[in-house]
């Protein structure tokens, strides 16, 4: 069991940004999606969630910093 | 030599390992700045693999922004020693060469000299990574005299202020007072003044930042580069926290980056009349400069 980030990606894809991706510490583990997605027209953020440490800089970047609030972290559980 | 030799024969691809093939596919190389650089992460293939640096560390982060911001990196060497910082750059897709602790600028002073030589038509950067430990204290001498003989190339000290490796003692850039195994009652004497030795020695290029702002960060990586082809050794000073052995909480991580920005890393750069002269003429330069 680990923490991991998740992307609301309906709510990320209202806004034009990639803030998230450009802080978190791993490489290519928070990505960007240029294309529109839910109707929306701009892309969203997307995590590879083999990858992700859980270190929540994404969380305090989109929810303190932005107040977005598109982001949370999630346990994954082996099923 | 050109990129071709990387790129696998379409029916041999499928046996290729996938992070090769997608090196290939999404990667950097050979692609103009504007459509990669730091800019566009997350968009494309990064040159860092993953890697075994702790959550959350603001020194991995900083490596990533380095190796995103490299002006050229199918012609680049990365030189490093012990330390933390080694374990993400040699998981990247650029050569690494393995120093001995310390002497990581006197290796690269020979590496600038043998390309110069062996490939004098070809622009091969060669950057020097290294931390607070391998560069200002066991380094310390192999650092200063390169800077002494003016060797082309780029220095980066990730400083966090620990020797963090090798579980938190007191290194000579802990600052004082920084209560650390091997200074149980607080360190005795400050910080050593890494940037007024890099400008006194002769260093054309020099910046002292706490890597808050991305574009700032890979500008700073871009023009100590380019100086480092042209005048001569460039040093970038850049506080990278550890956040074990400081006991900062990974998601203030950040937000302890950006207090640091406003004390003791406060944004510094120095740099000569020439190479003023010659950032005016490489960044008015729309295309990414590769000679």
């Amino acid at each position: 069991m680990y923490y991991v980030a998740k992307v609301n990606s309906e709510m990320c894809s209202t806004y034009k940004c990639n803030m998230c991706t450009l802080y978190c510490p791993e490489a290519n583990t928070l990505m960007y999606d240029k294309e529109s997605k839910h109707g929306n027209e701009h892309g969203t953020s997307w995590v590879d969630e083999d990858r992700c440490k859980g270190c929540a800089i994404c969380v305090y970047v989109c929810s303190d910093l932005l107040d977005r609030n598109c982001i949370e972290m999630a346990m994954v559980t082996t099923e | 030599m050109s990129l071709k030799y990387m790129i696998p024969a379409s029916k041999f691809k499928r046996y290729l390992p996938k992070d090769y093939v997608e090196l290939v596919d999404y990667g950097p190389f050979g692609k103009d700045y504007s459509e990669v650089g730091v800019k566009n992460m997350g968009t494309f293939k990064e040159l860092v693999e993953e890697h075994p640096m702790c959550s959350g560390c603001w020194m991995a982060y900083y490596i990533k922004i380095i190796f995103a911001a490299l002006p050229n990196p199918e012609n680049t060497v990365t030189i490093g020693t012990a330390g933390c910082g080694r374990l993400a750059i040699s998981q990247a897709a650029v050569p690494f060469v393995y120093g001995n602790y310390g002497d990581q600028n006197a290796m690269a002073s020979g590496m600038t000299r043998a390309f110069r030589l062996r490939f004098p038509d070809i622009q091969k950067d060669v950057i020097t990574i290294a931390g607070d430990g391998g560069m200002m204290d066991i380094g310390f001498s192999m650092t200063m005299h390169a800077w002494f003989r003016r060797e082309k190339f780029t220095t980066i000290m990730l400083d966090n202020e620990t020797y963090g490796n090798t579980g938190g003692q007191e290194s000579g850039m802990s600052m004082e007072g920084a209560v650390l195994k091997m200074s149980p009652k607080g360190k005795n004497f400050g910080k050593l003044p890494a940037m007024q030795l890099a400008i006194t020695a002769g260093c054309v290029y020099v910046v002292k930042m706490s890597p808050t702002n991305i574009n700032k960060s890979a500008k700073a990586i871009r023009r100590a580069i380019f100086a480092a082809r042209k005048l001569g050794p460039t040093f970038i000073h850049v506080y990278t926290s550890c956040n074990i052995e400081y006991s900062i909480p990974t998601p203030d991580v950040f937000k302890d980056a950006k207090e640091m920005e406003k004390g003791r890393f406060a944004f510094e750069e120095f740099m000569t009349p020439e190479a003023k002269e010659l950032f005016a003429i490489v960044e008015s330069k729309k295309k990414r400069e590769v000679s």
